[in-house]
């Protein structure tokens, strides 16, 4: 395209006033961003949260909008509220962990992340027995009741042994602060998806296990 | 050492083999975005010209039924999640960092591995056809009809699987435009004076985030149920066929706005340019962006419209379909300002750009009439459909992308292409997609449906079919003008030099093709067209924005774009190419059942995954 003299002044925009943060060419920050992966963590946060949104929209959906399901037998809550309270416990000792990276206690924070590895492989084994009781009376194949409830719990425990391997990973890192990366980075992204897998948990309770049992 | 040089090491990728399969340049992920997405739209349309030549005749028996499902359902799923949105991220991935004046997107490795993703699943979907069981459920796979009792073979299992792999690029690559977009703009470049196609790619960035799971919902159940006996859409056990059609629809129609905004975004940068002027109206035109992609997730229940709910619900569904059209048509009557007002340069560039207005229009005329519940129940599953939405995807998919070929190919590979055959090429396209397209009006409304093989002579279609295959054929070889004039401009095309069009976004004031490290200084910014102003955005006296001192670009805030941060950026990595193949290997094994095969390929992922985030010594200038 021919592009006159006249016509590359016409898209000139003069500009009299320039803002002083602009104009001035700030002195060249000098920390390192650390922000970039704990938005990444978040917008995953996100997505996976409107996955476990849409599961439960699917579940009442399939329930025609009740809390109980016609012509069958609630959750036991024996085991289910004992496994809250141990990914509650896990998550409260995570959080410790994170206080003391920041403090700069590490081999603390190493046992912090350790005990809440701990803590969810005891979640999952309550799970397996929660499982193999439930699984006399119910089983995905059983109805469509059955395959919603394996299929939400499951992806629960997928999520959870996702988390694991990243505390896992978290604590085989070699240093809380390596020269690159930014401090406790690594570690509070790691615990930002362990408490929301956490979270989920709640809800699960709330809605399969709780929801059914209430007359 | 000049900076120059010591950038160009920083950040250039060796020529070997080695760095062909690592590299997370965005400039070549953005590249191989754009020409494999154009590979997929070429096998997609010669799927259509197929359908077009079965249909063209009453009784033709050039296909079978089965095969003609399964042509026009991969043609479907081709276009619209292997093409329409991919095209889209490769235009995003190439001029995001540029028009911010970042070095390169936040997370370059899951750049590159969104990329891999996308190439190997497409591979997978097309995998089905070397066994000759590709999906035959059309795009959406209604239950029941996709369930295994009436789907044997596993060409819905391809669907689902090939799908699930697909979100998981298209999740990542919306996360990494989040994050680039709020966090690596230039100083000054604040939220109100961003370029809009910023606006539009981070708008359906975080539809993509909030809706895609839904397809992943459905896609999952549709796999449990067709392969390990759940029984989420079977009645006799409880289950609700609907609930498919809800979850796809959730996802799907805030999809529509993934595959359309992005386009007019780019329409809102180049028109101006050509017009020569600034868009009328920037804040209105940012708005309706983002409230069409809000509005976008209230309106799914209007492809159901025809299954019976309450009458409240679908008014409600109705109201917010229109409502839509309202935030379109400020978008429309911006860009005609922009012309009317403006001095136009008509290039091709631009006359791809008015066509997709035109095309728009009708397309967005023929939806608001769908979106009126008893249009909708006559024309429900008919030809006015297929016109409504090849209008809006062809119209407002494909001509934007033209348009946006011709304005921005000559920054990529430094070369112009010729105008005059770029004019043939739009009026050739534009003719055969209106012969092509507009004659399915009637078609519809005189009572072809969709997705029927063929039809009988006597019912008044013939013609109409005739001359919607000739247009088909003129359409083809309308975009085939353009992609003779891509390949003969990369040797025989003017040399564009850094700013053919003397536009007014940041990537122009770089060399074409670009440096491997973008601009040496990160450019500053004053106002909403950097390069119309009378601001040097490179001026650095000190060079304190060079940043040689190793793989850095700057980090700055959310909306007021103040610096930050320097953020490092890893160099190139062979690990996302490999964790793919372990996922590769995974979704195979998934669709075989070689359940062993498959937790191979999860240890596989799990592994390469953590050599690929171990940390690493920062990359310095030697």
């Amino acid at each position: 395209m021919a592009q006159t003299d006249e016509e590359a002044r016409m898209s000139t925009i003069a500009l009299d006033r320039l803002p002083p943060e602009v104009a001035s060419h700030p002195p060249l920050v000098t920390t390192l961003d650390e922000r970039r992966g704990t938005a990444g963590m978040w917008l995953f946060i996100l997505t996976e949260a409107a996955l476990f949104i849409l599961l439960f929209f699917s579940y009442f959906y399939l329930a025609q909008g009740g809390w109980r399901w016609l012509g069958e037998e609630p959750p036991k809550l024996r085991l289910a509220i004992p496994m809250l309270v141990v990914l509650w416990i896990s998550s409260a000792v995570l959080h410790w962990g994170e206080r003391q990276v920041k403090a700069a206690r590490y081999s603390r924070a190493r046992t912090g992340l350790g005990l809440t590895i701990l803590l969810g492989v005891i979640f999952l084994v309550m799970q397996a027995f929660e499982y193999m009781d439930h699984l006399k009376t119910l089983t995905p194949r059983t109805n469509v009741y059955g395959s919603i409830f394996y299929t939400i719990t499951t992806f629960h425990a997928a999520h959870l042994i996702l988390g694991l391997l990243m505390l896992c990973y978290a604590l085989a890192l070699p240093q809380y602060e390596p020269v690159n990366h930014p401090p406790h980075r690594p570690y509070h992204n790691t615990a930002l998806y362990w408490h929301f897998v956490d979270f989920v948990w709640f809800w699960i309770i709330i809605f399969l296990y709780i929801g059914p049992n209430i007359r | 050492m000049a900076v120059e040089e010591r950038l160009t090491q920083l950040w250039e990728t060796p020529h070997t083999l080695y760095g062909w399969f690592s590299t997370v340049d965005h400039k070549q992920i953005g590249k191989r975005y754009l020409v494999t997405a154009m590979a997929f739209l070429i096998v997609g349309g010669l799927e259509a010209l197929v359908m077009r030549l079965q249909l063209a005749r009453a009784n033709a028996t050039l296909l079978t039924p089965e095969a003609y499902n399964q042509i026009f359902t991969m043609h479907a799923v081709t276009m619209i999640f292997w093409y329409a949105s991919p095209i889209l991220s490769g235009f995003a991935v190439y001029f995001v960092p540029l028009l911010i004046g970042a070095r390169d997107m936040a997370f370059p490795r899951l750049n590159a591995f969104t990329y891999w993703s996308y190439l190997f699943s497409g591979l997978l979907l097309y995998g089905s056809a070397l066994i000759g069981q590709s999906p035959h459920g059309g795009w959406f796979a209604y239950v029941p009809f996709t369930d295994s009792t009436y789907s044997p073979g596993l060409g819905m299992d391809f669907y689902a699987l090939s799908l699930l792999f697909l979100t998981i690029s298209t999740e990542g690559g919306a996360i990494n435009f989040i994050v680039t977009i709020f966090r690596l703009r230039a100083p000054g470049m604040t939220i109100s004076k961003m370029p809009l196609f910023l606006y539009s790619t981070l708008t359906i960035s975080c539809a993509i985030v909030l809706a895609l799971p839904s397809l992943t919902v459905g896609c999952v159940f549709l796999e449990v149920q067709r392969q390990w006996g759940f029984h989420f859409f079977d009645v006799a056990h409880g289950g609700a066929p609907l609930l498919w059609q809800q979850l796809f629809w959730i996802f799907g129609h805030p999809w529509v706005y993934v595959i359309f905004l992005p386009a007019t975004g780019m329409v809102s940068m180049l028109l101006p340019v050509f017009s020569r002027r600034p868009i009328v109206g920037y804040p209105y035109v940012a708005l309706s962006t983002v409230l069409t992609g809000l509005v976008g997730f209230g309106v799914w229940v209007h492809h159901m419209f025809a299954v019976g709910m309450s009458q409240m619900g679908m008014s409600f569904f109705s109201a917010a379909s229109m409502t839509i059209s309202i935030f379109s048509a400020v978008q429309v009557f911006a860009w005609l300002a922009t012309v009317w007002t403006g001095r136009v340069v008509p290039t091709a560039s631009f006359k791809f750009a008015m066509g997709f207005i035109a095309l728009l229009v009708i397309g967005g005329l023929n939806g608001i009439v769908t979106a009126v519940i008893p249009v909708d129940w006559q024309v429900h599953d008919t030809y006015f459909v297929v016109s409504h939405l090849h209008y809006v995807l062809v119209g407002a998919n494909v001509f934007p992308v033209i348009a946006g070929f011709y304005y921005w190919l000559p920054k990529i590979t430094g070369r112009l292409m010729d105008e005059r055959l770029g004019t043939w090429s739009f009026w050739v396209s534009f003719i055969g997609m209106n012969l092509t397209f507009f004659p399915m009006h009637v078609l519809g409304i005189e009572g072809m449906t969709r997705r029927i093989y063929t039809f009988s002579s006597g019912l008044g279609w013939d013609s109409m079919n005739e001359l919607a295959t000739i247009g088909a054929f003129v359409l083809a070889f309308g975009i085939l003008l353009s992609v003779i004039n891509f390949f003969s401009s990369l040797t025989g095309g003017r040399v564009a030099g850094k700013n053919p069009w003397n536009a007014d976004t940041l990537e122009w004031s770089t060399e074409s093709p670009p440096a491997v490290y973008g601009s040496v200084h990160i450019p500053t910014v004053v106002s909403r067209h950097p390069l119309w102003d009378n601001y040097e955005e490179e001026k650095d006296p000190n060079d304190a924005r060079v940043l040689d001192q190793s793989r850095l670009t700057l980090s700055s805030t959310p909306l007021d774009a103040k610096p930050a941060a320097l953020a490092y950026m890893p160099a190139d990595s062979l690990w996302p190419f490999l964790f793919n193949l372990g996922m590769t290997l995974f979704f195979v094994a998934l669709i075989i059942k070689w359940l062993w095969l498959a937790l191979a390929g999860v240890i596989a992922m799990l592994v390469f995954n953590a050599v690929w985030l171990w940390p690493r010594p920062m990359k310095r200038p030697a």
